[in-house]
């Protein structure tokens, strides 16, 4: 395998290396990539245990694809990015068949206003997962790959399978929801003194 | 007033700051572990090279050093076949207690050539 000093080897190039029975190689795809799309899940299901099993499903197709691995032809976590999601999106169809309204992250436990900067910054944290769960799936996907995991327009557009300018459409929309839905909370969370 | 008020020197709004923030997700302690034992079991066992025929038969003989050997005992057996030393036949003599004659030719239904002519 081809290392190269400044980067090290590519996700395409430890897949490679993986699928020829490269332990190191899982060792290092699994730190790179399962925090990634565990956050992705998380973000979208709003929901540990849920967010759990998908990341470890999209990581076992991962494994088995990759004997059949065609490099060139899409970036590795690209076409993970897409799985999970595929994942995320059919745990939400089945939520809302099983319990109408339930798409949406539990009510956190009592925020306690405080003058502790940890419990505002969850209070903060558990207010834009409340605001994320109540956008549609897509542009809440759309804002989660954008503006949290920090994605390029075009990568989202491969994994959500539609045009860049779908994707900007998306995520304008959603931050715009976002806000609507935050600005009522700005003085409970602390915005107005705080500088962030 | 709503998120967009807020823009600081570094461009980001409160909502943009929010959600930069919220890229830190705690990966529950167990997933790590069971995603690399997912990778190892579904990992595919190396396969060996299929090995040739001849090479088979190489290592069926002693590997290169037993090639060596009978490729050289065998063009020394040719060389000897076609140039015999001279002391060669006192020696085979000696070892098998009989003579060497060249035979004359006979033919295979008991008459010689010169009798058909």
């Amino acid at each position: 395998m081809p290392l190269d000093e400044e980067r090290g080897p590519d996700e395409a190039e430890l897949l490679a290396a993986y699928a020829r029975g490269d332990v190191a190689a899982a060792r290092i795809l699994t730190a790179q990539l399962a925090p990634r799309v565990y956050a992705q899940a998380y973000r979208m299901l709003g929901d540990t245990a849920e967010a759990e099993d998908v990341a470890q499903e999209a990581m076992m197709r991962l494994w088995r694809v990759a004997p059949d691995w065609r490099a060139g032809e899409a970036k590795v976590s690209t076409w993970l990015y897409r799985v999970a999601a595929n994942l995320c999106t059919d745990r939400l169809r089945r939520r809302r068949r099983a319990v109408p309204g339930l798409d949406a992250v539990p009510e956190p436990a009592d925020p306690a206003p405080s003058a502790e900067a940890g419990l505002q910054a969850a209070a903060r944290t558990d207010a834009l997962s409340r605001a994320l769960a109540a956008l549609p799936e897509r542009q809440r996907l759309a804002v989660v790959l954008r503006h949290i995991e920090g994605l390029a327009n075009p990568e989202i557009a491969q994994i959500m399978e539609i045009g860049v300018e779908a994707v900007e459409s998306l995520t304008a929309r959603g931050k715009r929801a976002l806000r609507a839905a935050l600005a009522p909370q700005r003085q409970a969370l602390g915005f107005e003194d705080d500088a962030i | 007033m709503n998120f967009e008020d807020h823009k600081g020197g570094t461009g980001m709004d409160d909502l943009d700051m929010l959600l930069a923030r919220a890229r830190d997700v705690d990966v529950p302690t167990g997933l790590m572990g069971r995603v690399l034992e997912d990778a190892l079991a579904a990992q595919p066992v190396p396969r060996a090279a299929p090995v040739s025929l001849w090479r088979r038969l190489g290592e069926a003989l002693g590997g290169w050093q037993g090639l060596g050997g009978l490729a050289l005992a065998t063009c020394a057996g040719f060389w000897i076949g076609i140039a015999p030393p001279a002391y060669l036949p006192e020696t085979a003599q000696s070892l098998l207690g009989a003579s060497t004659a060249q035979a004359e030719y006979a033919g295979a239904f008991g008459w010689t050539l010169e009798e058909l002519e």
